[in-house]
């Protein structure tokens, strides 16, 4: 054989094994390159790493990240759109506000069930439920050494209240100025909060994002600071010590921190990509030790397969559901969406379409939230094909006079599998032989004005992630005042509820305003009850689905096992993911 | 400065010098070429960000919407609207893209956190340029000396493969033979990383001055973090270069043949000049001119290759970045990028022309 030709074959082989190896399942490294280690210096604060059990099989090798047992990186495809509190409204950034600074309380990691944080206890509640009291415990700093008080603390939440049309994001106009009449300091350690209606749920929301300290220096009274210069400094467990936009967050300790959630390690990176692919073979390769938000079904299935690596499933909040706008017929006919109701298989949409990585649901309120109740399953037992030819023989509709139904779904916003599980449900509904369906997809941006608006589309999917973690939050956007393109109320100036299109929504509406004030746990959950059975029965929407969230890390990497959740890193279903839960051994 | 600033003024400064030779010692007619084709750039760059500006208002979707969802209520897309100037007249919007792109200052970002469009591109711009340049040699290389070796081995097994070769790296898609090189040296091999500009903690000791990874990190003297942008290079490079060198592999093979049968060529080898010299010392240097003028019309090829590698490799760059916010109808960032690659395309291939008259002296403007 001449050089051409062992030149020719030895490329032929090269290509081979190339096409070979993109074919196979592919494995961890068994060559890393150098990595140098961090010249932070470790905080006095920092703690040994916790050892929890192994649960997934060691990796052979070393990779780059995994070689540096003080760093772990962590990869998403979520961008950061606001590092202001007054502003940030998106899961990540609030993700990034709660590691770098606390709030009076928050939620236990891996649960929904609220703590102290700042403040020394749950707070004093007036008799008429306007005003919420909290005192700050002693030592708090931001990571810089200023001490926080309570007249400072008092003055940046204001923002929330003053900033108004300065913050792009505009969080205030939705979790602050609907609720929230003034915030005082009256010495430096209280912080008063008087409300302008009475509501349950203050302390979820208290929770968030919004209501974290941040720094004076950093964030002026007038001005929005959407992502201002590194280092940021809170009163969290970290403060952001560089950020090179699009592309890496470095997180440091902050020496100061006196709070629940101490560091694990010394550095935290946050890897930003643009293409979820890349980053399900980072997390392969080694490159990053988490990969966090957000990887298709196809991905994770593939991504359980490899030795080394952990998937984890995180029961959140997300939903999809069906939107059916209550004043365009043929959805203004109680009988055609009871049918809807009746005919849909949600177990074939999660097992044909999601292999099994989404759950049923049954009802707006996700499981594992105060007085979520299957009221859908309850009345419709869905699939009944029988029970939906009924409602729609009682509405004169048969085979040869069917009813015609036009739907919308967004292609891509929701994954492409969007378009397999509208066509399922087409299928489903069709099977009734009674109705007629017409699907159509739609570009996000015209597809959103056209349902929520209310006056184009009759019917269409969308997901929703809930604001605060309480079950108001997952009926009382789809009742109140147009509903999110429902229109079970009409809009009316100057009312938060709008006006009920009939007795049924004039009666959910009242429950769910008495719900909201409830302080009484048992009864609070009694009176979700009763609305979800009432929002059941008018079909204001058709919920199909929950998502769960999945993170993926290395075995080298362990959640906090004195907290819930260790397997899922500790994340519950609020979703936040604290960077002070991890620990990494070599 | 700004790095953008910096890059402009790497760029700029031998640019200008170049044109400044080129006025002082080129012909009369070069000089009124290159003032006429500076002329008719000028409303070429305006006519294309005119048809974005309008192509972008045309298509359906709003960058308000498709950020809020369906959390928006009808006051808040209001308010933001206002807030951006997207219910302005588009004539008043128009005149103020207009002189923002003028003033080169491109206006601040619809979406996200809303920062300065050339705040944007100060990060982006270098880390397309970073990829892009050693992604050209690696075509050209691969091209010119693949196209030359082809060309003397004509119709033997090697000129075959390599002409197969050309067509095949062609015709593949960037993002499935990025994946594929991730997946075999990446993932199976585990010796390159397969994506970011560098590592994530050698970079946070980088020191940033231009925004060109390699050139900053050669400038500070830091070597660890030099090679690993290096490292990170490699298999994005490969991808847009391999791909990008089937074409130069083709044109130069041609060119190179059609000139081994000039008589000049048989004269050589009438004089005893060896094979070896005749083919890449005679034959290739005069078929390298057409390879030239194609240097110039790949550019717009290069760059639209590079927003597929981008985004396979999570590469920071201008055209991950125009993906993005295409999706994101994010209309002041897609304007700018277009107009500042319409630009890029403009000058080089200005430039080329200029280099194709010092190359060949021959050719008379």
């Amino acid at each position: 054989m001449n050089r051409q030709r062992l030149f020719v074959a030895a490329a032929l082989l090269v290509v081979a094994s190339m096409i070979l190896s993109a074919c196979g399942t592919a494995a961890t490294p068994t060559v890393a390159p150098a990595t140098q280690p961090p010249a932070t210096a470790a905080p006095a604060t920092v703690a040994p790493a916790t050892a929890a059990p192994a649960t997934v099989a060691p990796v052979a090798t070393t990779p780059p990240a995994a070689s540096n047992p003080d760093t772990i990186i962590i990869g998403t495809t979520d961008k950061l759109a606001s590092l202001d509190a007054a502003d940030a409204y998106a899961t990540h950034d609030w993700e990034i506000l709660r590691n770098i600074s606390d709030g009076l309380v928050y939620m236990k990691p891996g649960t929904t069930d609220l703590a102290p944080d700042l403040a020394t206890d749950m707070g004093k509640i007036s008799p008429d439920g306007l005003t919420y009291t909290y005192t700050l415990r002693d030592g708090i700093k931001f990571g810089d050494g200023t001490p926080l008080t309570a007249t400072i603390y008092a003055a940046q939440l204001n923002r929330l209240l003053t900033i108004g049309p300065k913050c792009p994001n505009d969080v205030a106009d939705t979790l602050a100025v609907p609720y929230v009449k003034s915030i005082t300091a009256p010495d430096d350690k209280t912080i008063v909060f008087q409300l302008t209606t009475p509501i349950a749920f203050f302390p979820q929301i208290l929770a968030g994002g919004p209501y974290v300290a941040t720094d004076p220096k950093t964030f002026k009274a007038d001005a929005c600071n959407l992502f201002p210069t590194a280092p940021v400094y809170g009163v969290g467990a970290w403060y952001i010590s560089q950020y090179n936009a699009d592309e890496q967050m470095v997180l440091l300790p902050n020496p100061y921190y006196t709070g629940p959630l101490k560091p694990q390690v010394k550095q935290i990176i946050v890897r930003f990509y643009s293409d979820p692919n890349t980053m399900a073979l980072a997390v392969q390769s080694g490159e990053v030790d988490v990969a966090w938000r957000i990887l298709s079904p196809d991905q994770l299935t593939s991504l359980k397969k490899v030795s080394g690596l952990t998937v984890g499933a995180i029961n959140g909040g997300s939903i999809r559901y069906l939107v059916l706008n209550h004043t365009i017929k043929p959805y203004d006919d109680p009988n055609v969406v009871k049918a809807i109701a009746s005919a849909v298989d949600r177990n074939a949409i999660a097992d044909t379409v999601y292999a099994g990585q989404v759950t049923p649901l049954y009802s707006m309120i996700p499981p594992g939230f105060l007085g979520a109740d299957e009221s859908f399953d309850t009345m419709y037992s869905a699939p009944n094909v029988d029970q939906a030819k009924k409602y729609l023989e009682a509405s004169g509709y048969s085979a040869t006079n069917p009813v015609k139904l036009e739907m919308w779904y967004p292609p891509e916003h929701y994954g492409a599998s969007t378009a397999a599980w509208m066509q399922l449900i087409k299928t489903q509904l069709e099977a009734t032989g009674e109705i007629q369906v017409t699907l159509t997809s739609q570009e996000w941006s015209t597809y959103v004005p056209a349902l929520t608006g209310g006056k184009s589309y009759g019917a269409g999917v969308l997901g929703w992630f809930f604001d605060y973690p309480d079950p108001s939050n997952y009926l009382d956007p789809f009742v109140f005042n147009r509903g999110e393109g429902t229109n079970v109320t009409i809009p009316a100036t100057g009312s938060l509820t709008g006006t009920p299109i009939n007795d049924k929504a004039k009666q959910l509406v009242a429950l769910l305003n008495q719900a909201d004030i409830e302080t009484d746990l048992t009864k609070r959950a009694d009176l979700y009850k009763q609305a979800q059975n009432l929002y059941a029965d008018l079909v204001v929407t058709v919920p199909l689905f929950f998502n769960a969230e999945h993170i993926v890390y290395r075995s080298n990497i362990k959640g906090d096992a004195n907290n819930a959740q260790p397997e899922n890193l500790n994340i519950g279903p609020d979703i936040l993911f604290f960077y002070s839960e991890l620990s990494k051994s070599k | 400065m700004s790095p953008i600033a910096i890059i402009a003024l790497i760029i700029g400064i031998p640019s200008l010098l170049l044109l400044a030779y080129v006025f002082a010692r080129g012909s009369t007619g070069l000089r009124r070429y290159i003032l006429t084709r500076i002329a008719l750039t000028l409303p070429m760059i305006f006519i294309l960000a005119t048809m974005v500006f309008f192509i972008l208002r045309i298509l359906p979707g709003d960058p308000v919407t498709s950020a809020l969802g369906p959390k928006g209520t009808p006051e808040m897309i209001q308010h933001i609207r206002a807030t951006l100037g997207l219910n302005d007249p588009l004539i008043v919007q128009y005149g103020r893209f207009l002189w923002n792109m003028v003033t080169l200052r491109f206006g601040n970002s619809l979406v996200g956190g809303h920062r300065p469009i050339i705040d944007e591109m100060s990060e982006r711009f270098p880390a397309t340029l970073e990829l892009i340049i050693p992604a050209s040699i690696l075509a050209l290389l691969i091209g010119v000396y693949g196209g030359a070796l082809a060309a003397s081995k004509r119709k033997k097994t090697l000129d075959y493969s390599l002409r197969v070769y050309s067509v095949v790296i062609y015709s593949l898609p960037i993002f499935w033979f990025g994946l594929l090189l991730q997946l075999f040296f990446g993932v199976r091999l585990g010796w390159l990383p397969i994506s970011g500009r560098i590592d994530a903690i050698i970079g946070t000791q980088l020191k940033t001055v231009t925004n060109i990874y390699s050139l900053d990190a050669l400038l500070s003297g830091n070597w660890p973090a030099f090679f690993s942008v290096l490292e990170h290079l490699v298999l994005p490079t490969i991808t847009l270069g391999l791909i990008l060198s089937g074409v130069f592999l083709r044109m130069t093979r041609i060119n190179v043949i059609e000139t081994m049968q000039a008589d000049f060529i048989g004269a050589a080898r009438a004089r005893g000049i060896r094979e070896r010299i005749l083919i890449y010392g005679h034959a290739l240097k005069n078929a390298m001119i057409p390879v030239i003028t194609l240097i110039g019309l790949q550019v717009a090829i290069l760059l639209a290759g590079a927003v597929l590698t981008e985004t396979v490799f999570s590469w920071p760059g201008m055209g991950s970045y125009l993906v993005e916010r295409i999706s994101a109808r994010d209309y002041t960032a897609v304007q700018s990028v277009i107009t500042v690659f319409a630009i890029l395309v403009a000058l080089i291939s200005l430039a080329v022309d200029v280099i194709y008259s010092l190359v060949d002296p021959r050719v008379r403007y």
